[in-house]
């Protein structure tokens, strides 16, 4: 999937991190449908204007691959990009411990942003429930 | 960096700013020009020339243009002054729910004091009919209150057509002719509107002046809401900022002459907008396509969110057609006036083109959002093509 290609210049204000991946959306996509080893997770909804989808695949217990989708504002375009690349090389015991709040440690989001961070909490959280399932 | 929000505000026009210079320096007139001496009476002469320039591009009398801060206080004087005037007791205002915020706040603070409103709904393409004006006329009407060209979508209300019917039925009319002026011919001699607000700094003037036409024959009366000096016939009291006068004047007077070819240049360029954006599928254009000012063109792109859709063209200066603001994505009124839902609404642009704007910068500009849309859809996991 192809990068925006805007300039550095970041008019709106947004914290370094959420422009930074909200430009370069690195894991955007989804994986080939039947691909072994991949669990979906998502959260949000239409309505909400805020819909992100992560797609983890294990191999030996860890996440070996990842991409994500989104649909929404900047912010939470930028968690759904950087829990899937922080969730790279983790456990699923690993994962379970990560909370909105590091999110928005991480990312720098502000109050009224907030919840960006728990819709990244939310969708990561369902992708570990449809693990256990497996 | 390319600019398409022409009708949030211009560059000053570099003949206006020549026009200007010599009222704000020693060398030159900076009198005020209410003094009753050589240097008062020059400055004076300086804006006397100005209202009749403003006056040559409504088709108006010098004597019925009222200088003001801006449109926003021109609005504001129109719609107060004449309540005030008439009286608010069981005063009654017709309007259109899709109006600039400076006419709808206004006529909220006027609810305040007992004056009842009507805010009319317009049809899906952003039309008021003149017949839904005169359906919503009560015997104390005292006013309507349209705007001529709407700053969001363009859309041009049929002003000549309603004008002489509220002036049979004795209903003052005011217009808010911010985006009209200097785009579409306005003869004020032939349609019998009472009040019309315009503003400088749309059309290539300074910002921080505008105007209010009161027409003289019938004379539309007015309670001032400045008082002082008696300036402007005692209806807008202040010392007068001539070289913002001067500027406006000048930059009425240009764009006097240079009316039609400006108009026919931005309808060529804005249908080449359009035209290109068609590569993209689902997109819908906003306002009645038939009946829409040359400027303007408001878009709403089906499968992204608002906000994004602005991030991701950070070097288009283009308007979001909302009141948005980072804190609060409020999806823009006058699409849901509309029937827009709130993701189309949210989902929007408005592109408003200028004397400046090139065929490359249209070109690039539908090239940029094109591809960003595209991006965001395929970004998105509830996109299905």
């Amino acid at each position: 999937m192809e990068t925006i290609t805007a300039t550095d210049a970041n008019p709106f204000g947004y914290t370094e991190p959420i422009w930074r991946l909200f430009l370069q959306t690195p894991h955007a996509g989804e994986f080939a449908p039947g691909t072994l080893g991949v669990v979906t997770g998502e959260a949000g909804s239409k309505a909400a204007r805020s819909v992100l989808r992560l797609q983890l695949r294990f191999e030996g217990g860890r996440v070996a691959d990842v991409r994500f989708k989104a649909y929404g504002c900047p912010s939470s375009i930028a968690v759904g990009a950087w829990i899937v690349d922080w969730s790279l090389g983790k456990t699923a015991a690993e994962l379970a411990t990560l909370r909105a709040a590091a999110l928005r440690q991480a990312l720098e989001i502000a109050d009224d942003r907030a919840h960006c961070a728990l819709l990244g909490e939310d969708a990561l959280h369902a992708a570990l429930a449809a693990l256990a399932v497996q | 960096m390319i600019y398409l929000d022409y009708a949030a505000t211009t560059p000053l026009d570099a003949d206006v700013l020549q026009a200007m210079l010599p009222f704000l320096i020693a060398e030159g007139s900076f009198a005020n020009p209410a003094s009753t001496h050589g240097p008062g009476y020059k400055a004076r002469a300086a804006v006397e020339k100005a209202r009749a320039q403003v006056a040559a591009l409504l088709g108006a009398e010098p004597a019925e243009i009222v200088w003001t801060s801006g449109a926003t206080e021109s609005n504001n004087l129109a719609l107060k002054g004449a309540l005030e005037f008439r009286g608010l007791k069981n005063a009654h205002i017709v309007t259109a729910r899709t109006e600039h915020k400076c006419v709808l706040d206004t006529c909220r603070h006027l609810e305040t004091q007992g004056v009842r409103v009507t805010y009319l709904k317009p049809e899906a393409d952003g039309i008021v009919t003149p017949e839904q004006v005169l359906q919503a006329l009560a015997p104390e009407t005292v006013l309507v209150s349209l705007i001529w060209v709407n700053n969001e979508i363009g859309v041009v209300q049929d002003i000549p057509r309603l004008a002489p019917l509220l002036r049979e039925r004795g209903v003052l009319f005011h217009v808010d002719a911010v985006q009209a002026a200097g785009k579409l011919p306005i003869d004020l001699r032939a349609v019998p509107i009472d009040l019309l607000s315009v503003s400088a700094h749309k059309i290539y003037g300074p910002k921080g002046v505008g105007a209010l036409y009161v027409r003289k024959k019938p004379r539309a009366r007015l309670a001032p809401q400045m008082h002082g000096g008696g300036h402007e016939w005692g209806m807008r009291s202040g010392t007068l900022a001539t070289h913002q006068v001067v500027g406006m004047g000048a930059a009425f007077a240009i764009a006097a002459a240079r009316l039609q070819a400006d108009a026919e240049q931005l309808a060529s360029l804005r249908d080449l907008l359009w035209q290109r954006l068609q590569a993209l599928q689902r997109i819908l254009r906003n306002g009645d396509p038939a009946r829409c000012a040359p400027h303007l063109l408001n878009v709403s792109f089906e499968g992204v969110e608002g906000e994004a859709l602005r991030a991701a063209l950070p070097d288009l200066a283009v308007s979001s057609g909302s009141a948005c603001s980072s804190a609060t994505a409020e999806p823009s009124y006058v699409l849901r006036a509309l029937g827009r839902d709130d993701e189309l609404a949210n989902a929007s642009l408005r592109f408003s083109l200028g004397r400046g704007t090139t065929a490359a910068e249209i070109e690039q500009a539908a090239e940029k959002v094109i591809k960003q849309v595209q991006w965001l859809r395929e970004l998105s996991p509830l996109w299905k093509p």
